[in-house]
C-alpha cells in the first residue's frame, strides 16, 4: 500500500514525532509507514485521515488497485 | 497545527511508565526467585514452612509480571505490538524445538552436563531479545 503521509506532513512542516505524537504512536511506526515497511490498521488509518481532514482514499492508495487503473 | 492535538498522556510517557513499571516486577521477581534458591540453604537452614512461603511469593511476584508484562504489550502501539508478536512467535518455537533434543542429548549423556530448565530460560531469553532488536532494526 502506498501513501502520501510523508507529503501531507511535509506541507505541514510538521515533525515524524510531532506526527506521532497527534496520531498516538511512535515516531518509528510514523516513519516504517512512510517509507512503506508497515501497513496502518484501519483504525490508524482514520486517525489520520481525520488528522489531515481527508479521506482515506486520499491518503492510503491499495497500489494493485493504482495498477488496475492505469492499465484501464 | 491546529488539528494536531495530541492524547493527555502520550504515547511515549505512556510507554516509558509501563517500561518501568515492567522492570519493576522483572526485578522483584529475580529477587524473589534468588530467595527461592538460595534461602533454603543460606537463609533458613531447608526449613519446610519459609520454602514454601518463598515459592508462593515467587509464584505471586511472578503473575504480578506476567500481567505488567501483559499491560506492556497491550499498549504497545501497532508496529511495536508486531514487532512483539513476532518475537513471542519465535521465542516459543526455539523453546519447543530445541528442549525436547536437549533432554534426549542429556537422557543418553551425548551432552556432558546435566540439561537444567535454567538452561532453556536462558535460551529463551536470548532468543527474546535478539528477536525484539531484530524487529526493531527491521523496521527503523
Amino acid at each position: 500500500m502506498k501513501n502520501r503521509l510523508k507529503v501531507l506532513r511535509a506541507e505541514r512542516n510538521w515533525t515524524q514525532a510531532q506526527l506521532a505524537d497527534a496520531l498516538d504512536v511512535s515516531r518509528q511506526t510514523v516513519n516504517a509507514i512512510e517509507t512503506g515497511k508497515f501497513d496502518p490498521s484501519l483504525p490508524l488509518a482514520f486517525r489520520a485521515a481525520r488528522l489531515f481532514a481527508l479521506h482515506i482514499e486520499e491518503i492510503f492508495h491499495d497500489e494493485d488497485r493504482s495498477s488496475l487503473a492505469t492499465e484501464s | 497545527m491546529n488539528q494536531l492535538k495530541p492524547p493527555e498522556i502520550s504515547y511515549k510517557s505512556r510507554t516509558c511508565k509501563n517500561t518501568i513499571r515492567l522492570a519493576c516486577w522483572g526485578g522483584a521477581w529475580v529477587a524473589a526467585t534468588a530467595l527461592m534458591g538460595f534461602g533454603p540453604k543460606f537463609l533458613w537452614n531447608k526449613t519446610l514452612v519459609f520454602t514454601l512461603l518463598a515459592v508462593g511469593v515467587n509464584v505471586a511476584v511472578g503473575v504480578g509480571m506476567i500481567l505488567a508484562n501483559k499491560r506492556y504489550i497491550a499498549e504497545l502501539d501497532e508496529l511495536q505490538q508486531r514487532v512483539y508478536l513476532n518475537a513471542l512467535a519465535i521465542t516459543v518455537g526455539v523453546a519447543v524445538v530445541a528442549s525436547v533434543p536437549f533432554s534426549v542429548m542429556d537422557r543418553y549423556h551425548v551432552i556432558p552436563f546435566h540439561a537444567d530448565i535454567s538452561d532453556l530460560v536462558m535460551l529463551m531469553s536470548l532468543t527474546y531479545v535478539v528477536s525484539v532488536a531484530y524487529g526493531n532494526w527491521r523496521y527503523r
